[in-house]
């Protein structure tokens, strides 16, 4: 079988468990809406202020609801101990590391489709457009990096307890590009984001081999 | 496969022939790296010239900048350990990176208090209200390598702690270059760099090489101190399993 | 003929404490091996040995003339793995959980309704594995393994929770093949027609060191 295959056929199997058992989905699309409750108590909010507040509320949501997203993919293999009977067949370690880490971008973009739209209700302002591009774009290296911690934190004593301590400071690049975004650099921070994406990818694909294997 | 975990190559033996025993070469390192500090305070507060427009306060320049390239250098040792470790499995490149982690950690707050005092009757700084790219991008590489520690901390000891600790390692080292360009990307308060451009007085640049020169003797002595601790550990380790072998194999032997 | 198993001074350790010790086993091709002793003794450590989903910390392994560490990936699909958790998918339907398995071993779909059939699940096909019961479970797995006809079986208490008819099935599925596996019964050994290898646990640090009693 060939790689893009078996990957697919991972990505499927998550978003199929996904779809029928609708325990993630639910709960972050619940955990948004919450965040930006939050955010009304939380600031003192004007038209002038809520307008300028907008990206940096979109990216906290963000980050938060990929630490949950991305925290369960690989806790589900590990509980149920199917990882070991995946790594036994020829589709080898990063086809299905790649596999999970396709079905939790999704989960995390559908987040975004929430999220979004939920700004521009309770802010009551519309996200720059390139804030929104700067944050899909970064979806696919955030979802990489992580699949790769959230598989490395399942095998340690701290379990859930890691993720947030590794991913989150990883992650700042691409929070720093997306704020650049809105700059007026817009192209350069954008064309920068998507290398980070291929450099990140790229990594994340040599290093699942370590992390899921013995 | 055979390698067990701190098995083999790498360990302590003693001292052969004209090579003095390591506890007496960490010392003359000790020793090395006190002297070259003391010529290095010599250097920064009393050769070199005060400058003109930031006064007393500019020395600083020499111990951050110095200790910021030892923590990279430190980092670049997780880096490379991690990478030879999961090439080969050697316990050697590992325990290196597990030496050098922590020493990079320490001189990262180094850099980054004397960065602060440096920063307060200059720019005025005041964190609540001037911003910093560069301060916060520092702060990350801290918070990476914190991270890469607890790894070590949590993971099952031994091969799997070994395995996932050199991976934080590695993807952590990408975050090295944009930390170091997010200085060039965003107009901050941080000033550019003064070394490659010639543009520090020659005074300067020769009570800055020492200081390098010290800072770097210093990180080399702290992380070879840790090598040995470490290597130790695992031998007595070892000399207590094997103590631990002899025992279970007779034991099995009774009917 | 080529053993299928050449295990010499194997020898395995969770951090400090070591769990086997310089084990060494032949198992011919066409053999059947049951691995039995109490709690702690190491059987499913050596099992998950042999199924190079752990690596020894010392010692020589070849499986089918492999290398098991050096040459995995061309032999791992060759290997049959049954851990003791069955390692299935609780959202998916029987049949589903069978068909992912095939996309990744490359083999047509055809062949999950063959397996299923051949463990009598048929009219539970589409069913969610979470809705069947632990024996039908047990079976499923069992049909997992089988999906790709591997050469060696290495299954870890494979009668749990199987009920008579079951473990007639199970004898009938093995036999002929190579197998070791685990169980506290030995009238299963007798029943799989295998030889017994006894794992005994060290006595004077009460931990799990063990030696080969043939």
């Amino acid at each position: 079988m060939t790689f893009a295959a078996c990957a697919l056929a991972v990505a499927r199997k998550d978003l199929l468990t996904e779809w029928r058992s609708r325990e993630v989905l639910p709960a972050l699309a619940q955990f948004v809406l919450l965040a930006l409750v939050v955010t009304l108590f939380a600031f003192d909010l004007d038209a002038a202020s809520a307008a300028r507040i907008a990206p940096g509320v979109l990216w906290l949501v963000v980050l938060f609801a990929g630490l949950v997203a991305f925290g369960r993919a690989f806790a589900a293999e590990k509980v149920q101990a199917s990882l070991e009977a995946l790594l036994l067949t020829p589709a080898g370690p990063v086809a299905i590391f790649a596999g999970k880490a396709l079905a939790a971008a999704a989960v995390l973009l559908a987040c975004e489709a929430v999220l979004v739209p939920g700004i521009g209700v309770f802010l009551g302002v519309g996200l720059p457009p390139l804030a929104v591009a700067a944050v899909l774009l970064s979806t696919a290296g955030m979802a990489a990096l992580g699949c790769l911690f959230s598989a490395l934190a399942v095998q340690t004593r701290a379990r859930e307890l890691l993720l947030p301590v590794l991913a989150l400071p990883i992650w700042i690049p691409f929070v720093v590009y997306g704020a650049a975004a809105l700059t007026g650099r817009a192209p350069q921070a954008l064309a920068n984001l998507l290398a980070l994406d291929i450099l990140v990818v790229v990594v994340a694909g040599l290093a699942a081999r370590f992390v899921l294997d013995d | 496969m055979t390698r067990g975990v701190g098995g083999g190559k790498g360990f302590a033996r003693p001292a052969q022939g004209g090579s003095p025993p390591i506890s007496t070469r960490l010392r003359v390192a000790v020793l090395g790296s006190l002297l070259a500090f003391a010529a290095a305070a010599y250097m920064d507060f009393v050769f070199a010239p005060e400058d003109s427009l930031q006064g007393p306060v500019q020395r600083i320049f020499y111990l951050h900048v110095s200790s910021a390239i030892a923590a990279y250098a430190c980092f670049a040792l997780v880096l490379i350990g991690g990478i030879l470790y999961l090439r080969r499995e050697d316990p050697r490149p590992d325990r290196l990176a597990r030496a050098a982690a922590p020493v990079g950690l320490l001189l990262t707050s180094v850099t980054f208090v004397m960065g602060m005092i440096w920063a307060k009757p200059i720019w005025n700084w005041d964190p609540s209200k001037t911003w910093d790219a560069r301060l916060s991008s520092t702060a990350v590489l801290w918070a990476v390598y914190a991270g890469y520690i607890l790894v070590r901390r949590f993971a099952p000891p031994g091969r799997t702690a070994a395995r996932l600790a050199a991976v934080v390692g590695i993807v952590g080292f990408v975050d090295v270059p944009v930390v170091h360009f997010s200085v060039l990307w965003w107009r901050t308060l941080h000033p550019q760099p003064v070394i490659e451009t010639g543009a520090l007085p020659a005074s300067m640049l020769a009570a800055w090489l020492v200081t390098l020169l010290a800072v770097l003797l210093l990180t080399g002595t702290l992380v070879a101190t840790r090598y040995v601790t470490e290597r130790n550990r695992e031998l007595a380790e070892a000399r207590r399993d094997r103590h631990e072998l002899v025992r279970l194999e007779s034991a099995a032997e009774v009917p | 003929m080529k053993p299928a198993i050449e295990a010499r001074g194997l020898t395995q350790r969770f951090g400090r404490q070591l769990v086997l010790l310089d084990i060494d086993l032949q198992v011919a091709a066409g053999e059947r091996v049951a691995l039995l002793g109490d709690n702690g003794a190491g059987k499913t450590t050596l099992l998950r040995l042999l199924a190079t989903v752990a690596r020894p910390a010392a010692g020589e392994l070849r499986l089918l003339g492999l290398d098991a560490v050096r040459q995995r990936s061309a032999l791992r699909s060759r290997l049959g793995w049954l851990a003791h958790e069955p390692g299935l998918y609780p959202a998916l339907s029987a049949r589903e959980n069978l068909e992912f398995f095939c996309t990744l071993h490359g083999l047509p779909r055809g062949r999950a309704v063959e397996c299923l059939e051949q463990l009598g699940l048929t009219d539970d096909a589409l069913r969610p594995a979470a809705e069947l019961s632990r024996g039908r479970r047990q079976r499923l797995a069992l049909a997992r393994t089988l999906l790709h006809d591997p050469e060696l079986w290495l299954l870890d208490e494979p009668d749990s929770s199987l009920d008579a008819a079951g473990r007639d099935l199970l004898g009938r599925l093995v036999s002929g093949r190579t197998l070791v596996f685990a169980t506290h019964d030995r009238g299963l050994a007798d029943e799989l027609d295998a030889r017994v290898v006894e794992l005994r646990a060290g006595r004077v640090l009460d931990r799990g060191a063990l030696q080969v009693v043939r």
